[in-house]
């Protein structure tokens, strides 16, 4: 009856313990626990306590749903997890964002990378300006003036 | 065993089992290097130096993340206008106009018009673009649009070019910009031209940029030089030139009959080769301006995408350049210009599909499959004229990708002033529109 459990420990030595079934949504921690690297801890170096908080919270409402349906998932529930996700996506900062963005990959959880990518994609880069792109994500402007007046006026094709 | 080595040990592990050659590169450089910070750095470049103060956590996005979050933007925006976030990615710096341009794939695989630079790269090679030309005839200009709704007469459009018709006293001529409102030859956004004789029956199309097969690009003088590169620029360069790409001809038909027009269009840029099984279009433009400073500074960044489609052309080229030249000019007399003799492979002829005479309408009919709803001469469909190639290999492979009635092109009307053009691989859009402009000039001898 008892399922089984793992033990994550964060990187700023919190722990965690979760349902296998959760934690097996990172394609990674199968590899850890395979490599026998950790004996009944999976320390996550890479993640903070907080983002592996946010990490876990994810991975157990997706765990809930993916069982309840049994792999027939009606259009309601998933109809419910898209705005569940949407909402976890809106309630984080930019810096949560960031590390969770940074975690998704290391664990390496598909659908998470995906959703993060695509909120990045769509809030932070998407009908921003060139400036704007610049500020948001620090990027130094490496051209000159003059071939970014040329890329400017060659690009004011695309926003006719 | 210190905690830093087994995280290190699970590091290399992980690095090892990753589908991100990132990671492996970044954990087995660790570990090599041992402490050297450097070597560390070495492996990703493309991040900003660390003298950079950062702001936001997002100055240390790693770049493979960088591209999943660009390549999902690539992805989500497939149609226009909302397209131009990608076109506003690939100007921020130089490696995101690298990644993009790397993600971006080009027309003739995608199906999609991303960057200015598609105009002039070849189409989709399994449809077709699907294209409007909206005629003022108040200013005697042509705007060409991309079709965003299957809609025959819906007026919204990516706008893709625009021309204007000048009439001189012994031709006429459009110049063809890829701005709007300024059409000039004199603008920075002029890409081309195509100028008729003085009957209106031959047309030459202009390139602002040299096809693959004119080596002597470099140093010749180009004909038709454009003043502006002395005027504005203060460093000097190689000036921006107007090549001969293309002729189109129409037949004379003296007995003023109100047949269907017979075309030719001899495309000296694009080799029939192109046609065939395997076939290319060689020397892609990798920018859409013309040759300038910028050129040189992008050149770097954008030439692995084009080196593919021209290097195996290209050894082929420097060894048969000199017999070619004195070799024959292929029996399609028309299409020799007196620099043809440089090319190395015949060139891609199109002509129009001829259309059947329908006894009980008694009219000439061509099948426009519902993209053309209004009889006018103009109206005509392209196939491609001569395949030898592709004839050749398709015997050797049994069996024929591109089959002789492939429409190319397709132009027609649709309403008062509007048209439909849709085209595909090999031509690109600007050829496309090209040969279409000529279509609008009216014939003294054909009609």
């Amino acid at each position: 009856m008892s399922k089984k459990n793992i033990v994550l420990k964060s990187s700023n030595g919190i722990i965690f313990e979760v349902e296998e079934a959760v934690a097996l949504q990172s394609e990674t921690i199968p590899y850890m626990i395979e490599d026998d690297c950790a004996n009944d801890t999976i320390p996550l170096a890479n993640v903070t306590g907080d983002i592996l908080a946010l990490v876990i919270e994810y991975c157990k409402k997706h765990v809930v749903v993916a069982d309840g349906d049994g792999g027939g998932s009606s259009s309601s529930s998933q109809e419910d997890l898209k705005n569940w996700d949407a909402q976890f996506m809106n309630d984080l900062d930019q810096s949560k964002i960031f590390n969770l963005l940074l975690a998704a990959d290391f664990l390496n959880i598909k659908t998470l990378f995906d959703l993060t990518c695509q909120f990045v994609a769509d809030t932070m880069i998407k009908g921003k300006s060139v400036e704007e792109v610049r500020r948001t994500l620090n990027i130094e402007k490496d051209y000159t003036s003059e071939e970014e007046a040329k890329a400017r006026q060659e690009n004011e094709w695309a926003f006719k | 065993m210190s905690f830093r080595s087994i995280v290190r040990d699970v590091r290399d592990s992980i690095g090892s089992l990753s589908r991100r050659s990132f990671d492996f590169k970044l954990s087995s450089q660790v570990k090599e290097g041992g402490k050297s910070r450097g070597s560390v750095q070495d492996c990703h470049e493309e991040q900003p130096p660390l003298v950079l103060i950062q702001e936001t956590p997002w100055a240390n996005l790693p770049p493979e993340l960088l591209r999943d979050v660009i390549k999902r933007l690539e992805e989500s925006e497939s149609v226009w206008p909302a397209r131009k976030h990608v076109v506003a990615c690939a100007s921020v710096c130089r490696s995101w106009r690298d990644m993009c341009k790397e993600i971006v794939q080009s027309p003739e695989l995608s199906g999609k018009i991303t960057f200015p630079v598609s105009l002039k790269q070849p189409g989709p090679r399994d449809a077709t673009m699907q294209c409007f030309i909206k005629r003022d005839k108040s200013n005697l200009t042509y705007h060409l649009y991309l079709c965003l709704s299957p809609a025959l007469l819906v007026e919204n459009g990516k706008f893709l070019l625009s021309a204007k018709r000048i009439r001189r006293t012994t031709y006429t001529e459009y110049v063809i910009s890829m701005h709007a409102d300024t059409i000039s030859r004199s603008s920075d956004t002029y890409i081309g031209k195509i100028r008729s004789n003085f009957l209106g029956t031959k047309f030459i199309i202009y390139d602002t940029q040299p096809p693959y097969n004119n080596k002597t690009s470099q140093v010749a003088q180009p004909i038709g030089l454009s003043r502006r590169f002395y005027s504005k620029r203060v460093s000097p360069k190689v000036p921006s030139g107007s090549y001969k790409i293309a002729q189109v001809s129409y037949e004379l038909n003296v007995l003023g009959t109100r047949g269907p027009r017979r075309m030719h269009c001899a495309m000296q840029s694009i080799p029939a080769s192109s046609l065939a099984e395997g076939g290319t279009v060689p020397g892609q433009p990798e920018s859409i301006v013309p040759r300038s400073i910028l050129d040189e500074s992008f050149r770097s960044i954008t030439s692995t995408s084009s080196r593919k489609f021209t290097s195996d052309y290209s050894t082929e080229f420097s060894s048969a350049r000199f017999s070619d030249i004195l070799g024959p000019l292929g029996e399609d007399g028309e299409a020799v210009f007196e620099e043809g003799k440089e090319r190395v492979s015949p060139p891609l002829v199109l002509k129009n599909k001829p259309p059947r005479w329908h006894e009980q309408l008694q009219c000439w009919c061509l099948n426009f499959r519902g993209r053309v709803t209004v009889a006018s001469v103009k109206n005509f469909q392209l196939i491609a004229a001569n395949q030898p190639q592709a004839q050749a290999q398709a015997q050797a492979s049994g069996q024929t990708t591109d089959g002789p009635d492939k429409i190319i092109l397709q132009f027609g009307k649709v309403g008062k002033d509007m048209f439909t053009m849709d085209f595909r691989y090999p031509l690109s859009a600007f050829q496309a529109f090209a040969i279409c402009l000529s279509s609008f000039d009216t014939k003294l001898a054909c009609e």
